[in-house]
């Protein structure tokens, strides 16, 4: 019966984000803040995998306003969350993340199976599912389709872009999953008001044992600026659809598209 | 001594970073080091302009074994810089090396600059929402996607190909079947027009009438990750986004596609972008050129008729 533990990730909702226009700096105080996208998928594929084998699934988190995040995450199937509150996830990069997140589950662990999602939808590294691998000497095994468990035996389907490859581990493994793996559920009533009673744990960044050095990240940001699209915006809406068909074909074959007659 | 590492499980890749590492080279003043793993094809790779060539031989054919005689190889030659190919592999294996080595790791850099003592990068942030400029302590590693950067052309002169023996058995990880992807072949950012297929479109079977839009403009058929990804309804190599294919042909003609940043992120470089969407406030109008407010499925059949006439 395998002891999960999933790694999420508590993220600004990019939907909620503007760019200011002047210095295109973006302006995220009307940002809430979600769940990672496919983090949602690794935490569902932990539940299904327990659904059929038994075991425990367990979250954990490295970041800042955490306990806003404790409801969400154990309202979909898991029974405990850690949580690394500190303002030092602020600036953290990969490297400090990944240092974090190894030490607290030395602490915690060891666990059969840590999952990860293929990139978080902040920063998409990519990176933390096969740090964590290395910093934990684990074997780690990314852009995972389909998990099957069986005893101590883990078989992952990985999607490489032109091949897919069956991988067969023993023993613990850190896993970073696709989205695609699964199709998450929306919560249930009773799911959302038995996750009130759920344990949640503080795991203090002082209490882990880290040096100063492993807590200074070695990218830091110089600047960022916000994307900005500038097009025609020319949107027809008119109630009759045939009069926008052709304001639209008009406009198109202005602009050389339409197809060429031979 | 202190150098450039490159690697990528895809030679063509490989071809490409050589450039990149190249470019590093002229302020930095390092030789560039090539590594292969396993049987990787040397052809084309020794009469670069690459300063040397290192093979990594070891018993275990899965490219990820070699992470560990990588990160080896980086801290006895205490290199300065890694570029390694934007591959699922490239990349699993470069977070590897980082953790390993302690060192810092841009994901998909669009440029890799030295300045000032540290690597200077650039990176699309939040789904291509913001770029983000970063500097990076030494050692400093990147992945790059393919295609940021040309091949390297050859040069007259022939580079020693160095081999080294590596440790690279797993005993806890056996690889099984693998299996190739069977492509169409479509090579959708060469397309010069493009309708793109959204989850507006309810059925698969609908799909036909996008055909027939899609042909009415002599334009290949696109769509959003979760028509490929989700639904499977179309090959993933037809799916555009940061994390699908970039695209920037002369039209992008989007059906029931919401404009979701990370969408945007791979077609915003069209020349024009048209939009269809039954919600107004559907961000993909503030990135159209033209668009329509309405129902795909009145919409579409009229403006098939429309095109034909
Ligand atoms: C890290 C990360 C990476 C991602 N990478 C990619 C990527 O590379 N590519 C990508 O595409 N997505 C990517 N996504 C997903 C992306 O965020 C969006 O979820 C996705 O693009 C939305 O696809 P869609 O527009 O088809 O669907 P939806 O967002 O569901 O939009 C459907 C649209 O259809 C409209 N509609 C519905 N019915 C009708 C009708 N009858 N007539 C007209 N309009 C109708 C709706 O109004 C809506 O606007 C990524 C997400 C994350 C988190
Ligand atoms: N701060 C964090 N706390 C917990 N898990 C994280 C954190 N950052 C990243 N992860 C996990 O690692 C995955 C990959 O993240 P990234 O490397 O940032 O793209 C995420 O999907 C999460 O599963």
């Amino acid at each position: 019966m395998p002891r999960i533990l999933v790694c999420y990730k508590w993220v600004l909702d990019e939907q909620d984000i503007k760019i200011v226009s002047l210095g295109l700096s973006l302006d995220v105080s009307r940002a809430k803040y979600k769940i990672s996208d496919y983090d949602k998928n690794a935490i569902e594929e932990a539940v299904r995998i327990v659904e059929k084998n038994g075991g425990s699934v367990e979250a954990i988190s490295f970041g800042t306003s955490l306990k806003q995040s404790f409801k969400d995450v154990l309202s979909r199937g898991v029974d405990k969350v850690y949580a690394i509150d500190s303002s030092i996830a602020e600036n953290a990069d990969a490297y400090v993340t990944a240092n974090v997140l190894a030490a607290a589950i030395r602490k915690i662990g060891p666990y059969d199976l840590i999952l990860c999602a293929d990139g978080s939808s902040d920063v998409y590294n990519q990176q933390i599912g096969s740090r964590l691998s290395a910093l934990l000497g684990l074997p780690g095994i990314t852009s995972v389709s389909q998990i099957n468990c069986e005893g101590d035996r883990i078989s992952a389907t990985r999607k490489l872009g032109d091949c897919t490859e069956v991988v067969h581990i023993k023993g613990q493994a850190v896993i970073s999953v696709l989205p695609e793996i699964n199709s998450v559920r929306i919560p249930t009533m009773k799911q959302v008001l038995a996750a009130a009673k759920k344990p949640s744990e503080e795991i203090k960044i002082d209490a882990l044992g880290l040096s100063d050095a492993e807590l200074l990240p070695k990218v830091t940001k110089v600047s960022v600026k916000g994307f900005v699209m500038n097009r025609k915006n020319i949107v027809f809406k008119d109630a009759n659809q045939k009069d926008n068909v052709s304001k639209l074909v008009a406009s198109l074959a202005k602009e050389g598209l339409l197809k060429e007659r031979g | 001594m202190p150098g450039i590492l490159i690697y990528s499980d895809n030679i063509t890749l490989t071809k490409q970073l050589i450039t990149a590492g190249l470019l590093l080279k002229e302020k930095m003043n390092q030789p560039v080091y090539v590594i292969l793993t396993g049987e990787q094809d040397l052809t084309g790779i020794a009469n670069t302009a690459a300063d040397e060539v290192f093979v990594l031989k070891g018993s275990n054919p899965w490219p990820e074994s070699y992470a560990d005689a990588i990160a080896n190889f980086a801290s006895t030659e205490q290199i300065s810089a890694g570029l390694f190919g934007g591959t699922p592999r490239g990349k699993d294996i470069a977070a590897k090396v980082a953790a390993k080595l302690g060192a810092g790791l841009v994901t998909e850099a669009q440029s890799v600059e030295f300045d000032d003592g540290c690597l200077l990068t650039t990176r699309l942030l939040y789904g291509g929402l913001a770029v983000a400029t970063e500097e990076v302590k030494l050692p400093a590693l990147a992945t790059i996607a393919p295609k940021t950067f040309e091949e390297a052309g050859s040069s007259d002169k022939q580079t020693e190909v160095i081999t080294i023996e590596a440790a690279n058995e797993l005993n806890q990880i056996t690889i099984g079947e693998t299996c190739p992807v069977v492509r169409e072949g479509v090579e959708l950012s060469a397309a010069n027009r493009i309708v793109s297929v959204g989850r507006g479109v309810g059925k698969k079977e609908d799909l036909s009438m996008i055909g027939e839009l899609a042909q009415a403009f002599d334009a290949e058929i696109g769509c959003t990750r979760g028509i490929a990804e989700d639904y499977h309804w179309l090959p993933v190599e037809r799916y555009i986004g940061i994390s699908g294919q970039k695209v920037k042909p002369d039209m992008y003609f989007g059906v029931g596609v919401s404009g979701q940043v990370q969408h945007l992120a791979g077609m915003r470089e069209s020349k024009v972008i048209v939009a269809i969407d039954m919600n107004e406030n559907a961000p993909i109008f503030e990135a159209a050129d033209y668009g329509i407010v309405g129902d795909l499925y009145e919409v579409v059949p009229l403006l098939i008729e429309a095109l034909k006439s």
